[in-house]
């Protein structure tokens, strides 16, 4: 295994140095630099020089990209040309409010699918049913960001029992019930379309569950359906459910961007729509470095399980 | 079956009660960010659109840095919002010689730094050396160089010595904000900002907010009355309506004039509209591309602008329409001269004939996402094709925009704001890189232009007669030259609630709390 490690190293190291040159070529062709925009409108073209020269960027391209790189090699990425603080400790501050807000997220998603899956599978009530279908519905059909501002329509402005948006002003660790009541609407947001496509997944596969051999013959020796269904059936629907819940994982990542932004959330979504929309290349190149490193390392992690799993993989023989 | 369901629906139920209770138990995060109820005191809470940006302190280009300046910071003198009149500050007079080459500035005693330490003209000298600084782009940094020394022997007065006469000399000294030498190295990353102002700044958590505390040793008796001030960071327009809506927040800005028509309607809010602090949107012409080199192309196309549609339907009247820069609080403002150009098809098809040729199709570019560009974009191209002209819209990103309009390489026509027009004439000519005489986004060249906007610069007082008739001279150069054709002057709007009262404001829009209280 060793051996086959080797063997991967250098091209998972020639993928990070030419992900590394193109991020840094990429993002200065892309018209208007860090300079002009922080220059602003009202800038002469002299005062653009000066800031150029003062954020390093008159150098060539060639001293800039090793600059950029014995930082990163040195865990010292710089800092942000429009924010002012390192690099290090806003990506730490934004990464940890998006993971509370995703984690929450996914926490109301999974519990509402072990809530609502179970009851939706069993209920032999019509309306219950036709109830749990159209919730359901709605929430994989209506868009993150309409839920969203509908949210915070009724419970922050109509009936305004939770705050509209934000962070507490004393931070998210000062008071635990306040920061749950910010987090609520954000993270039910959401929650809202993964826990429903969540929970058509346990209740459909719960069904099929439920007309299992050996769901009929406890069924027939007197084993209460309820029993069956959350002791038996439920268990053997888990670990399926897990791969959907995996993959409505990136998908919540992805809605996370739109949540922050709807709800004020300062998370890695507002951060990297701000160095974009800024220029701001040491962020930019970052947050995108970073991206290629945790892709290419969750490759490298998937080979090696695939090799411990298939030793004609790391013997290098025909697959 | 139905047992177990009823069961389990029992328990959604005590499970969705508890929750209900255990919210209504805790503290409100609703009623926490809602401005308290004391006269005296309180918490002031507010949403900004744009978050600090420390390299551009002294640019006035965001509202994170307007606010801060605002709160923290003060400067020499202070013009009220809708004069040129300057009122003391930290400097309790001034007096300018009678060649226009010295300034003498009478210091307030007795006034501290937030750290503590006495104010005196060595921090006058080092904050306009600071501005002066090309790094930090501060907008008047070409009269700040133009301060050749800075007398310092008398820490309560200040002498300074001018290259030559500066008719905007009283600007400067009204911008540049009294900066703390000693902890100036925080500003440029955002950590530390130490004024003598109302307000101690506490914190800023990028992205987020702006916190500040009271300054209990500010130099005014029992001011300020607020405890704290706690800015949030709220990019979405729509975001800031609700929280001003719910009571989150009492003050707002950022918010759409339409949302603060239907706010201020259901009467929810109340709208300050910051007459004296204008901004001006325009359209202007890059004069290297085919058909805008000729005068009566350019003219043409200021007869055929619909101001007052613009005006009305894009900036719900937030303003009045403009053919020059000057409001009307400005010594330079004509009203006849003001109303030079208005829409005359007739007028701008008989200037197109005298051209005798096809303009070419013409690209225009604007700023996204900024909705009201784009509207404005789009009655412009409306406008040109009544007279003949066609127009490509040409919607940038911000920094591709500003690159293109610092570098001159617009491929045709623009649309943006500027402003500085609110202060002495020559603060804009010489400052505003797109009206800049040497050298500006249009590649407009004059000898008439630069010479009426040096002459104007040089004036000793910039409220003279003398000085005024420069300025009608700069008019007739900009109607003339037509380069930058005004559509609008904009007097931009905050929404507040009636929770607060006494908020005021300079002429860069930087929020004055210090008579701010809460009333609720």
């Amino acid at each position: 295994m060793t051996a086959y490690l080797l063997r991967r190293l250098p091209s998972l190291a020639l993928v990070l140095a030419a992900a590394s040159v193109l991020i840094f070529a990429v993002i200065r062709l892309v018209p208007g630099d860090p300079a002009t925009a922080l220059a602003g409108a009202n800038a002469t073209p002299e005062a653009v020089e000066a800031i150029r020269a003062e954020l390093g960027l008159d150098r060539p391209w060639v001293t800039q990209y090793f600059a950029w790189l014995g930082g990163l090699l040195t865990f010292d990425p710089g800092r942000s040309y429009l924010i002012g603080g390192t690099i290090g400790s806003l990506i730490t501050e934004s990464l940890g409010n998006t993971l509370l807000l995703a984690s929450s997220s996914l926490f109301l998603a999974v519990l509402t699918a072990l809530v609502l899956g179970p009851l939706w599978a069993g209920t032999r009530k019509p309306w219950l049913e036709h109830l749990l279908t159209g919730i359901n519905t709605l929430a994989v059909a209506v868009p993150t960001f309409v839920m969203g501002v509908a949210l915070i329509l009724l419970l922050g402005v109509l009936v305004p029992v939770l705050p509209s948006g934000g962070v507490p002003r004393d931070g998210l660790l000062a008071n635990p019930s306040i920061t749950v009541q910010y987090l609520l609407l954000p993270a039910v947001c959401l929650a809202l379309p993964i826990g429903a496509v969540l929970t058509r997944y346990v209740a459909e596969s719960l069904r099929t569950e439920m007309a299992q051999p050996y769901v009929v013959t406890a069924l027939a020796a007197g084993v209460s359906r309820r029993r069956v269904l959350l002791r038996h059936a439920l268990r053997n629907v888990l670990p399926t459910s897990l791969t959907v819940l995996g993959l409505q994982t990136g998908a919540l990542l992805g809605g996370a961007v739109l949540v922050e932004f709807t709800f004020s959330w300062p998370g890695l979504g507002l951060l990297i729509e701000r160095a974009i929309t800024g220029r701001d290349y040491p962020v930019v190149q970052v947050l995108l470095i970073l991206s290629v490193v945790v892709f290419a390392v969750l490759q490298l992690l998937t080979d090696v399980a695939h090799a411990l799993l298939d030793p004609r993989v790391r013997l290098g023989g025909a697959r | 079956m139905s047992t177990a369901l009823s069961r389990r629906t029992l328990l959604s139920g005590a499970a969705g009660g508890a929750v209900l209770l255990g919210l209504t138990g805790c503290a409100s995060a609703v009623d926490q960010e809602t401005s308290g109820t004391p006269k005296k005191g309180g918490t002031f809470a507010g949403a900004i659109g744009t978050d600090l940006v420390p390299a551009n302190f002294y640019t006035n280009s965001n509202d994170g840095v307007t606010t801060i300046i605002g709160l923290v910071y003060e400067s020499l003198i202070l013009y009220p919002n809708d004069s040129l009149k300057p009122q003391a500050r930290l400097a309790e007079s001034w007096t300018i010689s009678d060649d226009g080459l010295t300034v003498t500035l009478k210091l307030r005693q007795g006034v501290k730094f937030h750290t503590g330490r006495a104010f005196t003209s060595e921090d006058v000298k080092f904050s306009l050396e600071s501005y002066a600084d090309p790094k930090w782009n501060g907008q008047l940094k070409s009269t700040a160089a133009a301060i050749a020394a800075v007398d310092t022997a008398d820490p309560n007065t200040a002498v300074l010595t001018l290259k030559h006469p500066l008719g905007n000399i009283l600007d400067l000294l009204e911008i540049v904000p009294i900066v703390d030498k000693e902890t100036f190295a925080g500003i440029g990353d955002g950590s530390r900002y130490v004024g003598t102002g109302p307000f101690k700044f506490e914190k800023w958590t990028p992205n987020a907010r702006l916190q500040f505390t009271k300054n209990a040793e500010y130099r005014v008796p029992d001011r300020p009355y607020l405890d704290a001030v706690d800015i949030a960071v709220i990019p979405d327009a729509t975001a800031q309506a609700n929280q001003i809506r719910s009571g989150q927040i009492d003050y707002a800005y950022g918010i759409s004039n339409l949302d603060i028509e239907r706010l201020e309607k259901a009467g929810d809010i109340t709208k300050i509209q910051r007459t004296g602090a204008e901004i001006q949107v325009y359209v202007a012409a890059n004069l290297t591309v085919d058909g805008l080199e000729d005068v009566r192309v350019r003219q043409a196309i200021a007869y055929a602008l619909d101001r007052d549609r613009i005006l009305s339907e894009v900036f719900r009247g937030a303003g009045y329409t403009a053919s020059l820069p000057w409001p009307k609080t400005s010594p330079a403002y004509d009203e006849e001269l003001n109303n030079f150009y208005k829409k005359d098809v007739a007028k701008a098809k008989s200037l197109l004939a005298d051209y005798g040729k096809k303009v070419p199709t013409l690209k225009y570019s604007y700023q996204t996402p900024s909705p009201l560009f784009q509207a404005t974009a789009q009655i412009v191209q409306a406008n040109l094709k009544e007279i003949g002209i066609d127009v490509e819209l040409d919607p940038l990103d911000p920094p591709t925009f500003v690159a293109q309009l610092i570098g001159g390489k617009f491929p045709g026509l623009w649309t943006a704001y500027h402003s500085w027009a609110q202060y002495t004439p020559s603060t804009l000519t010489v400052s505003a890189y797109p009206f800049n005489a040497l050298k500006n986004s249009s590649h407009y060249e004059s000898d008439t232009y630069i010479k009426d906007a040096d002459a104007a610069w040089k004036q000793i007082k910039g409220d003279s007669p003398e000085a005024i008739e420069s300025y009608r001279k700069l008019s007739k150069d900009l109607l003339d030259g037509a380069f930058l054709l005004e559509i609008a002057i904009i007097e931009g709007r905050w929404a507040v609630t009636d929770r607060v009262k006494g908020i005021s404001y300079t002429k860069r829009s930087e929020l004055l709390l210090t008579d701010a209280q809460l009333t609720g």
